[in-house]
């Protein structure tokens, strides 16, 4: 098995040799791969406009807009760079830190936008903003830095109430109007029955904490950045209360199966869903393909009592243009085209809420196959008021984290909803605030 | 004939018996160039990134403007922070309950899979699966047999007399230990494959000989087994305490910390800090802590397991 | 070497506790397989149903109407055979370029003498503990500059020169005793040669191993792929699995569906290479 051998000197050369031979043609492989540059998310020419985008194919308001846009504008190509909307801000963060030139960088919420704005990432389009009349436009007020606008909205979801019609006529329940916390809690009493794997809560509180403090905090004019939390105590006793009774899925089992919101109210799983204004372009899509038979119904979300406005709590979408974009003029034409009557036109025929609020938009949104055409969801599409999900600043995200963490150990029972909220006091105090 | 019996190499190889003497400098070269190409590879696309990330752990940087010099700010700032704390601890625990488990399980595993048995490579793949079943899968599972009230683990508890079982990843208390025997199942068959690996260098002659003098199979696993596996073994170790310490997508997708800062371990904090608030330098000097600490455990390692191979 | 004809060394004990102790091997097996198939059997089972029934509370393990159609479904959803086709691609030769260049390195460390060789590896497995978060963004900025951003070679470059396939086959070579070596180097084959006739032959199990574990941490890797590749067109499976996950919602009925087949490939890959690291009979070089 061992043959003769040239002399070592020899022998270690031509290894060597070889060694250095292989090294060589790997590097320069290397060499050419890498100069074969794949076509990046750069703008081509002044006509093709990079925007970016999460799930293209999932989410249609986006190819919706931007066929719109094309057909008002000849000649001009739009790009869409489809990132995973799971890890949406961790892409675009890392993106932009390398110095990505996407032209268009859609905001997916305030928080990201807080962060890229004062990062001085986004392109200040204050002057646009000041020329256009943005009195109709709902959620502008949140991309409001120092009076300077860097993005502006071009959705506006908030918060109401779905409900199972059909399993309100079978516990002969009739909603007529505005209904309060406490008309809540009897009808979720009242609609709960049945038990094992075929139990119907009354009600569905997702795990997010909005469902709890963002509401409460828009209703009690409460600050949620502000160290003192007291005002959440009234909204936490009504929901561990329902909890308690085995009125409304527990937070620990909804937590631990990863309860899908969707999945209880189309099942037929719980009567009544706080839930966002986005979810109705789903549920009008589960209807129309057969995937649920659920007979459903928008209401205002309920409110304190004595109240004698509809006090809601919502969050907008948005454009921003990239500092470092190649093509801004176009960007901030596309910008300026979303948030106003076209985009906001376009967007509706696809189910999804226009920031842009005009009663012609709210009367195109209601004649979309197989929306409740009663009184009462229309009531519900107009808040009297609604409330930035959660205030923008550079301590937003601590405080949030803060303030998710007590709410898990609240609702799963950890702590008494005084010592959560003592909790959260002293945290955000010493750690944020302090 | 003389039967040459010797027990594996360990770290130390024996002194060379060639006429020739090597010179330094002809081991080096070729030493070097064995491992030139990976080396390569290595330093360029993992080391250098590395080595930038120590450097911003010393600086306050938030991915897009200029860094700025810190000094030693980010760790003052990190040995004040209670979630430091809290994520340092619980990946401690984690660690501590992990590595034993995990190890003992697949060498288990390993021994009783390491023969001729009817379908035990159907066993063998079985073994397998948790590695390679969606995360999500494992957790949504697992959480239901977890279930506080209607989980077969605490329906069997109940009925072997614990009255009031444990309420698992619905309670500060017991979500680390669910997230741990969760994350030793998902484990323990890929560390079985390394074992298994490892076992094959073994020679039957040993098993025969020693069975032929007499000894059981206990004695046969402790002055056989467990001595022949020793580098297998070591690696084993030294890999499961590295990526315990790293721990982050079963933890994300089982609790995502919870509930509160139960099971909030360090890469989550890294992660959190860095991209999530853009305080890159914060959570570079948080990655060094974890770095060092992991170092300075696997260097101990390395210690040992040279003073016990000579 | 004789080998005496001695009785069974297995403890034969009377027949009825042979069978109760067969029994319970069995059933403690059975009970073991049970656990271990579980989530893959929910997965199975929710890639069968509709939507909005895979997180119905409690689970519902028989789904309540079987969708095979879910499975010609995906095929059209999302391009399914693209993804295969990208992650095959990947796993493939970042498994390849792993277990050379490993394996090449790892001899450097296990045989060959030099100075500061411990005081290298070490640094090699110290870099493993650095969570990839933590340089993940000077790593990008380095190959943004190279322009290496979306292309199959950036994903490639940055795994297939990990320190985990060179830990793992210099632990292995350490188990093959140094006589060989020496008694090679004698004959005087080179160090190369050494490598190539010896080393690489009889680490058939490591190299197997690391093969295999290579290719399943390719395989399902999200987060590097996610990083750098931006075209459609270069996505691998997981990637295409996640593009299920909206906004606000999910299709995990359809992740579910390509998680199943996702797996298979890997499950047909072990039950199949397996014989490559279980060896019948163990040989260790030095008989007589």
């Amino acid at each position: 098995m061992i043959a003769t051998n040239p002399p070592a000197k020899v022998r270690v050369r031509r290894h060597l040799v070889k060694t250095l031979a292989v090294t060589a043609s790997l590097a320069l492989a290397v060499a050419a791969c890498g100069g074969d540059t794949q076509e990046t998310a750069e703008g081509g020419g002044s006509t093709t406009l990079t925007v970016t985008v999460w799930n293209l194919a999932k989410t249609p308001e986006f190819n919706a807009l931007f066929q719109a846009f094309e057909k008002a504008n000849p000649g001009v190509k739009i790009q869409p760079v489809d990132i995973l909307a799971d890890d949406y801000p961790e892409k675009v963060t890392t993106m932009l830190a390398g110095g990505d030139k996407t032209d268009v960088i859609t905001q997916k919420n305030v928080t990201d936008y807080s962060r890229y704005s004062s990062r001085g990432q986004l392109l200040d389009i204050t002057d646009m903003v000041k020329s256009m009349d943005t009195s109709k436009l709902a959620g502008l007020d949140a991309f409001n830095v120092n009076d300077s606008y860097y993005a502006l909205p071009y959705r506006q979801d908030f918060w109401l109430l779905y409900y199972n019609k059909g399993l309100f006529e079978k516990a002969g329940i009739k909603l007529d109007g505005v209904m309060t916390w406490d008309d809540y809690a009897k009808h979720a009493a009242a609609l709960t029955q049945g038990d094992g794997n075929k139990k119907v809560y009354g009600t569905y509180h997702h795990t997010w904490r909005s469902v709890i403090q963002a509401i409460s905090a828009a209703q009690t004019g409460g600050d949620q950045l502000g160290g003192d939390y007291g005002f959440f105590a009234d909204q936490y006793n009504m929901a561990l209360n329902l909890q308690k009774n085995g009125h409304a899925l527990d937070f620990g089992t909804a937590t631990a199966q990863q309860a899908d919101y969707r999945t209880m109210f189309e099942t037929g799983a719980t009567a009544m869903m706080p839930m966002g204004t986005w979810y109705i372009s789903g549920i009008l899509e589960a209807k129309e393909k057969g995937e649920s038979q659920v007979d459903w119904g928008l209401a205002p979300m309920p409110q304190r009592p004595g109240s004698s406005e509809v006090v809601t709590f919502g969050s907008p979408t948005a454009f921003a243009v990239n500092k470092r974009s190649e093509n801004q003029e176009l960007a901030k034409k596309f910008v300026q085209f979303a948030a106003g009557k076209e985009g906001a036109e376009a967007i509706t025929k696809v189910g999804v809420v226009p920031a842009l609020q005009d009663p012609a938009i709210t009367e195109a949104y209601f004649s979309l196959k197989g929306m409740p055409t009663d009184e009462l969801s229309k009531k519900a599409f107009e808040p009297d008021k609604v409330v930035l999900e959660m205030p923008v600043s550079d301590k937003t995200s601590d405080v949030d984290t803060i303030l998710n963490e007590e709410h898990q150990l609240i609702m799963v029972g950890d702590k008494t909803v005084q010592q959560g909220i003592k909790s959260m006091n002293d945290r955000v105090k010493s750690e944020v605030l302090n | 004939m003389a039967h040459v019996m010797t027990q594996p190499a360990q770290t130390a190889p024996s002194e060379p018996r060639a006429p020739r003497r090597r010179r330094p400098w002809r081991n080096t070269l070729i030493g070097w160039s064995f491992i030139l190409p990976n080396f390569l590879g290595f330093a360029l696309f993992t080391l250098v990134p590395v080595l930038a990330a120590f450097a911003l752990a010393f600086m306050d940087w938030d991915s897009y403007s200029t860094p700025e010099w810190v000094g030693l700010d980010n760790f003052e700032r990190l040995w004040g922070d209670e979630n430091f704390h809290v994520a340092l601890r619980n990946t401690i625990y984690y660690a501590v309950g992990h590595i034993p488990l995990t190890m003992i399980a697949a060498l288990a595993l390993a021994m009783a899979l390491n023969r001729k048995l009817r379908g035990v490579e159907f066993f063998r793949t079985a073994a397998f699966f948790p590695y390679v079943t969606s995360l999500v899968a494992v957790a949504v599972v697992w959480n239901m047999l977890f279930n506080p009230t209607a989980g077969p683990v605490n329906l069997f508890l109940e009925t072997i007399g614990i009255s009031d079982p444990p309420r698992w990843t619905a309670s500060t208390d017991w979500a680390m230990p669910a997230v741990i025997i969760t994350s030793v199942w998902r484990d323990m068959g890929y560390y079985m494959v390394l074992f298994l690996a490892g076992l094959q260098t073994i020679p039957r002659e040993y098993y025969e000989a020693a069975k032929v003098d007499g000894a059981n199979a206990w004695h046969r696993f402790w002055s056989i087994t467990l001595p022949s596996l020793r580098p297998t073994t070591f690696f084993v170790l030294v890999m499961l305490t590295i990526q315990s310490f790293k721990v982050l997508d079963l933890i994300v997708v089982m609790t995502d910390g919870g509930p509160g800062r139960s099971t909030l371990v360090l890469a989550q904090l890294v992660y959190r800090e860095g991209i999530r608030e853009g305080q890159f330098g914060y959570s570079s000097a948080i990655a060094l802590v974890l770095f060092l600490i992991v170092f300075l455990v696997t260097v101990i390692q390395f210690r040992i397991n040279e003073r016990r191979s000579s | 070497m004789t080998t005496l004809t001695a009785p069974p060394a297995t403890t034969a004990g009377p027949a009825p506790r042979r069978v109760l102790r067969k029994t319970l091997a069995y059933v403690a097996l059975i009970a073991a397989t049970v656990l271990v198939v579980l989530p893959l059997g929910w997965m199975v089972s929710s890639s069968l149903k509709r939507n909005n029934q895979v997180f119905t509370i409690p689970i519902e393990w028989i789904p309540r109407e079987f969708r095979w159609s879910n499975y010609v479904e995906i095929w059209q959803q999302i391009p399914m055979a693209t993804y295969l086709g990208n992650s095959t691609f990947l796993a493939v030769t970042i498994t390849f370029l792993q277990v050379l260049t490993g394996s090449f390195a790892a001899y450097g460390f296990a045989k060959v003498r030099f100075p500061g060789r411990d005081g290298l590896f070490l640094a090699y497995i110290a870099t493993i503990a650095v969570p990839w978060q933590a340089y993940m963004v000077p790593q990008y900025i380095m190959m943004q500059q190279v322009d290496l951003i979306n292309t199959h070679l950036s994903i490639i470059l940055l795994q297939a020169f990990g320190a985990f396939g060179v830990f793992l086959m210099r632990q292995y070579y350490l188990s093959i005793p140094d006589e060989l070596c020496e008694a090679a180097r004698i004959d005087g084959l080179s160090e190369y040669g050494i490598y190539r006739r010896i080393m690489l032959p009889l680490s058939k199990p490591a190299l197997a191993s690391l093969a295999l574990l290579t290719f399943v941490n390719t395989w399902n890797d999200y987060m590097g792929p996610f990083i750098y590749l931006t075209s459609n067109e270069l996505w691998t499976v997981q990637l295409g699995l996640r593009s299920f996950v909206g906004q606000y919602q999910a299709d995990y009925a359809m992740i579910m569906t390509g998680a199943v087949l996702s797996v298979l490939p890997v499950m047909v890959i072990f039950l199949f290479g397996q014989r490559y690291f279980i060896q019948g009979i163990a040989t260790s070089g030095l008989k007589g």
